[in-house]
């Protein structure tokens, strides 16, 4: 049977190393989801009640595991609750793991994080020289990685809460602009940059985790680093966009639009927002590309 | 949990026992010390989450703030709706938890005249359990604005899952926590111990851990003495709303002399009220469980349905966490056991199965009727593993209530109102 995983800042070339890699799993929010509404409590992150609807339906019943990541509260959070729901029979479904990522840059947090890793890779059958092979393998992957094609429209940010898709990137093509934002999906399947083959896989992987920002517990300054991206890409203006469920980056959203106005970009601030984008943010979008534009 | 004043929009609540006010007044006292000490002459002092291990500052001398204890205590000087609106203006978003983020927004709000104690100067360090994803944003932003540093502690994952892990956390606690999560929170209060010494020159020794875990021990001991005689005890002798203060003033200072006196005290005034048969209400019909923070800007709504419907609340998490969370043998490693009362202090309030496997055995424990929880719209901490626990207590055959209101903020809170709703339930459910 397969495994697949759930979150960000997992070890995909662990996961590949188990030739049983069914990749992240999916999630509709576009429906009634009354195992989430019963088990759930409202500051979730909206993926997350997508998730616990398809495990009580057992659509993930193909799967073996499912692994949860540390580095993200609510995939944490999340892993206790299906570990009480299945003990309790109110669920079936693949046994939920946890990878217990820790991210504070102190050693005892490196070592904590390698330990998880080799526990997680022995449950899977993983050993060092299959895992070895696997970096190897990922990291041709990356250095073959085609880079992002040049806008030919002006650059609109997304930048704040990952988006469920790209529905957002659509409407600000219908306004005439491209898009760059991360989606969730996008965050979820980031490799991440190369990972040491000189060394221990186990001890190279680890530090490659340790070290990555894209999570909700990553140590870093996300209002510089938004900056660099806005810079990176050429950004002509910028939406903020936060949901009601973000736990995370509203306590940049100062700082980030500091950056972004000083970078002389207009921003359109969105918060407490609707995941599903059915909220009217895109006549909000409209109208400020139009004044932008104007 | 405070000893600042009662709200205007809340109600005060009664109180039966001597030693309450005993409490609150060395708690005030304690206040003005503390203020002395840190803002006066510039002592070096911490800031602190309540699950962070507050013995090494207790070993060390050094006075510590814990976040909530100040939250509690600007909420009750009815500051709360003042500074939600500074973050507001600062341009937070207004749904950002609330509970922890007070002392940050006190902070920025840089208001002297304002704010209590003049506000807060300089402290040596914060220090937080990484428990929630806002919590490292929030202390790290309250560090930068102070001019301090942050000191994380990691909230490892606890894969052993033990729904009755109550019944063996003070002799077994190895096991029951998990010897690798132990010796991470042990590695890191070392670190933490360095960075004190190497900031304030003060000296950490561990035989004065040794007797002062003792000591815990002995206060924690009165107090769960008391929690068993509240829990099979009726009439119910003491309200939770008296509970909170005798358990959690102590708590602050554990296994000082006074605490351990204090607990002994509060343990023989409940014991006496037992003997004598007296009760929290003139007919006790009702006994009623409170999950969740204690709505500090609303004391008295807890004991507002004695009277009227015989409706008492018996139970808190406060008062019988102070057994299995905090009593621990020491064997011969004060610091291990000492990590593993604060590696998952969190964790079994908040998620399955230790909550919902606690709180539905105390349940059993002290005949609970019905349980009130409490929602907090916007604070994913305070909010886990309720609906679960909710279910849970259900399926043992105790109605559930859910109100959506925090602990803190009193904005969307209204005394006549929220009462009203418990008394509602109370008699849709049939217990009234």
């Amino acid at each position: 049977m397969m495994i697949a995983y759930a979150g960000p800042n997992l070890p995909h070339d662990l996961f590949d190393a188990t030739g049983r890699n069914a990749g992240p799993l999916t999630w509709n929010i576009d429906r009634a989801m009354p195992a989430a509404d019963r088990w759930l409590e409202s500051k979730f992150a909206p993926w997350t009640r997508s998730v616990v609807q398809d495990w009580a339906d057992g659509a993930l019943d193909h799967l073996e595991a499912v692994v949860f990541t540390r580095a993200d509260d609510s995939a944490q959070r999340l892993y206790y609750y299906l570990c009480e729901l299945r003990r309790a029979g109110s669920i079936k479904g693949p046994e939920p793991l946890m990878l217990d990522i820790a991210k504070i840059a102190r050693n005892s947090s490196v070592a904590r994080g390698e330990a998880a890793l080799r526990k997680l890779g022995e449950g899977l059958g993983v050993d060092s020289a299959a895992l070895s092979a696997a970096i190897a393998t990922g990291n041709a992957a990356r250095r073959e990685a085609t880079p992002a094609v040049a806008a030919t429209n002006p650059v609109c940010l997304i930048a704040g809460s990952p988006l469920p898709d790209d529905r957002m990137h659509a409407m600000i093509a219908q306004a005439g602009w491209s898009a760059t934002g991360r989606t969730l999906a996008d965050e979820w399947a980031d490799r991440g940059p190369e990972v040491d083959e000189t060394g221990d896989p186990f001890t190279a992987l680890a530090r490659q985790l340790h070290a990555r920002h894209l999570d909700t517990r990553g140590f870093y300054d996300r209002s510089a680093a938004l900056a660099e991206q806005a810079r990176s890409i050429g950004a002509k203006a910028a939406v903020l966009w936060l949901i009601e469920e973000d736990d995370t980056t509203v306590w940049h959203l100062p700082a980030m639009r500091t950056v972004l106005e000083g970078l002389g970009l207009p921003v359109l601030v969105a918060t407490r927002r609707d995941w599903s984008c059915r909220d009217g943010i895109d006549t909000e979008i409209a109208a400020f590309l139009q004044g932008v534009s104007a | 949990m405070s000893d600042a004043p009662t709200t205007t929009s809340g109600q005060r609540s009664r109180k039966d026992l001597a030693c309450t006010s005993a409490a609150n007044a060395y708690q005030k006292q304690f206040g003005a010390d503390l203020k002395r000490r840190v803002v006066d002459e510039g002592e070096p002092f911490a800031i602190v989450q309540a699950d962070t291990p507050h013995e090494i500052f207790h070993v060390m001398g050094i006075p510590i703030i814990t976040n909530q204890w100040w939250s509690a205590y600007i909420s009750a000087k009815q500051l709360s709706n003042h500074y939600f609106e500074v973050m507001a203006q600062a341009g937070y978003p207004k749904n950002s938890c609330k509970y922890c983020s007070l002392g940050l927004a006190c902070t920025l709000a840089n208001d002297p005249k304002t704010a209590p104690w003049g506000g807060l100067p300089k402290p040596t360090v914060l220090v937080a359990r990484m428990t929630c994803d806002c919590i490292q944003h929030v202390f790290g932003q309250w560090a930068d604005a102070l001019g301090s540093e942050f000191f994380p502690m990691e909230a490892p994952a606890w894969e052993h899952k033990d729904p009755r892990w109550f019944a063996h956390s003070k002799d077994q606690w190895e096991q029951v926590y998990d010897p690798d999560r132990i010796a991470l929170a042990v590695t890191e209060m070392r670190d933490l111990i360095t960075l004190l010494e190497n900031r304030t020159g003060r000296k950490f020794d561990e035989a004065k851990l040794q007797y002062l875990m003792e000591r815990i021990n002995e206060q924690e001991g009165y107090i769960w003495e008391a929690a068993q005689a509240i829990g099979t005890a009726r009439p119910c002798p003491v309200s939770i709303a008296e509970q909170m203060p005798n358990t959690m003033i102590p708590q602050w200072h554990r296994g000082s002399d006074w605490a351990v006196n204090h607990a002994k005290r509060f343990r023989d005034e409940v014991m006496e009220r037992v003997a004598a048969g007296a009760g929290c209400a003139t007919q006790e019909k009702i006994r009623l469980m409170w999950i969740g923070a204690g709505v500090w800007h609303d004391p008295g709504f807890y004991q507002a349905l004695e009277e009227r419907m015989g409706a008492v609340f018996v139970w808190s998490m406060y008062m019988p966490f102070a057994g299995p969370q905090y009593i621990r043998e020491l064997q011969g490693r004060p610091m291990d056991a000492l990590a593993s009362r604060v590696c998952s202090m969190n964790e079994v309030l908040h998620l399955p199965p230790w909550m919902n496997g606690w709180m539905t055995s105390e349940a059993e424990r002290c005949g609970v009727d019905a349980c009130v929880v409490l929602l907090p719209p916007e604070n994913r901490l305070s909010q886990s593993g309720t609906k679960i626990t909710a279910e849970a207590l259900e399926k043992a055959g105790v109605p559930v209530l859910m109100i959506d209101a925090d602990m803190v903020d009193a904005g969307n809170w209204d005394h006549d109102k929220m009462v009203g709703l418990v008394a509602d339930f109370l008699v849709q459910r049939g217990l009234a």
